[in-house]
């Protein structure tokens, strides 16, 4: 069983039980931690998944891990059977369907919006209320600069792209030339 | 030899009446001869004549034979001969005739010759032409490819150069004012079309 289908029955069962106990912000808050850790700090992935070190040596790592990040009793001992079960490779992708899980059950999505420049905050909420629109869901934008695109944004939420850059529009005029007859 | 027979015995009795007359003479006495030489001669004619007679009588038939079988072979020889020479003529005819035709066929083979010849001819000067005709097209249209490749590489290459100086342009004139103007546009432009 590969770890996309492992992660999202893990999910869907820790979304029903953070939905029960009401605590969907806390569980997906441990989780992105966790996961965060997973990916920026190496050696934390390795000890835990790496059989070369002893299972006893890894869930005592995982417990040291849980109470660094004072998480909820649920989900340390989730992370803890993660790792009795040796299936602790799978965090990164249980913390990102989590994530999806939770935006839509409170109708929320989220998106990137890079531009050429830092943006100002008006102009950032006219962004959101136009993606939001489009969307129909509540976005959470998250910013990012590059300035090859020269100017104009480009907006990605979900499968949606919106690409209003001075690059691909110079792109499509280039392409035009060299089309024309 | 019935026409010999004929011819012989009236000769035969001639010469033994003028036998007789003479031998009468002599008995008679008239001729100074004497009578005994009379009777010899007599006596020796009447010889010469029945040995005549018996010669005739039998040398007659085998004689006619051998000669009416020589006469029939010579008519055969000659008949044959006129056959073979009726045959040599036809042979000759024949020949004159398959030389003739020997001509002709000569002369046919010879024109159906210089008809295949003109006809490759003119297929070899036919196909150069189609071949021809070939090179040329391909080289027209060798032309044309490598016209229409360097058509549209000047054009990319315009279109880069064109687009490479209207980013640096834009970089170099782009403000904090027009990068908002630009984004609300496009903003505004995506709601309405929403």
């Amino acid at each position: 069983m590969n770890n996309t289908v492992l992660a999202k029955r893990y999910a869907k069962a820790l979304f029903q039980v953070g939905k029960e106990e009401n605590a969907l912000d806390d569980f997906n808050k441990a989780l992105a931690e966790m996961a965060k850790l997973h990916a920026e700090v190496p050696e934390v992935g390795d000890v835990l998944t790496n059989p070369l070190y002893p299972q006893d040596v890894r869930e005592k790592v995982m417990t040291h891990l849980v109470e660094a990040l004072q998480a909820p009793t649920l989900m340390a001992n989730f992370f803890n059977l993660l790792v009795q079960k040796r299936r602790a490779d799978v965090l990164p992708d249980i913390a990102q369907v989590f994530r999806v899980l939770v935006d839509e059950e409170r109708n929320m999505c989220r998106g990137t919006v890079i531009s050429a420049a830092a943006i100002s905050s008006d102009l950032n909420d006219k962004i959101k209320s136009t993606l939001e629109k489009i969307t129909g869901k509540q976005v959470v934008v998250a910013n990012e600069v590059d300035p090859a695109i020269i100017g104009g944004i480009i907006a990605r939420v979900g499968d949606l792209v919106l690409d209003g850059s001075i690059k691909t529009q110079l792109k499509g005029l280039e392409e035009s030339i060299k089309g024309s007859e | 030899m019935k026409k010999i027979n004929a011819k012989i015995i009236p000769l035969l009795v001639v010469a033994a009446l003028v036998l007789c007359t003479t031998l009468a003479q002599a008995a008679s006495g008239e001729t100074g001869i004497p009578k005994e030489k009379w009777m010899d001669l007599l006596w020796r004619t009447l010889n010469f004549a029945a040995l005549l007679i018996i010669l005739v009588w039998a040398l007659k038939r085998p004689l006619a034979n051998a000669l009416n079988s020589r006469r029939q072979g010579i008519i055969e020889k000659f008949e044959d001969l006129e056959a073979q020479k009726s045959e040599a003529e036809r042979i000759y005819k024949e020949y004159e005739d398959r030389l003739t035709k020997i001509d002709q066929e000569v002369q046919s083979i010879i024109g159906s010759a210089v008809q295949q010849g003109e006809a490759e001819k003119a297929r070899i000067i036919e196909e150069a032409g189609r071949a021809a005709e070939d090179i040329q097209r391909q080289a027209e249209m060798a032309v044309q490819h490598e016209l229409a490749e360097a058509k549209l590489r000047l054009r990319a290459e315009i279109a880069e150069q064109a687009v490479q100086m209207a980013e640096n342009l834009l970089k170099q004139n782009l403000k904090e004012a027009d990068q908002t103007k630009m984004v609300e546009d496009y903003l505004e432009k995506v709601g309405a079309l929403q």
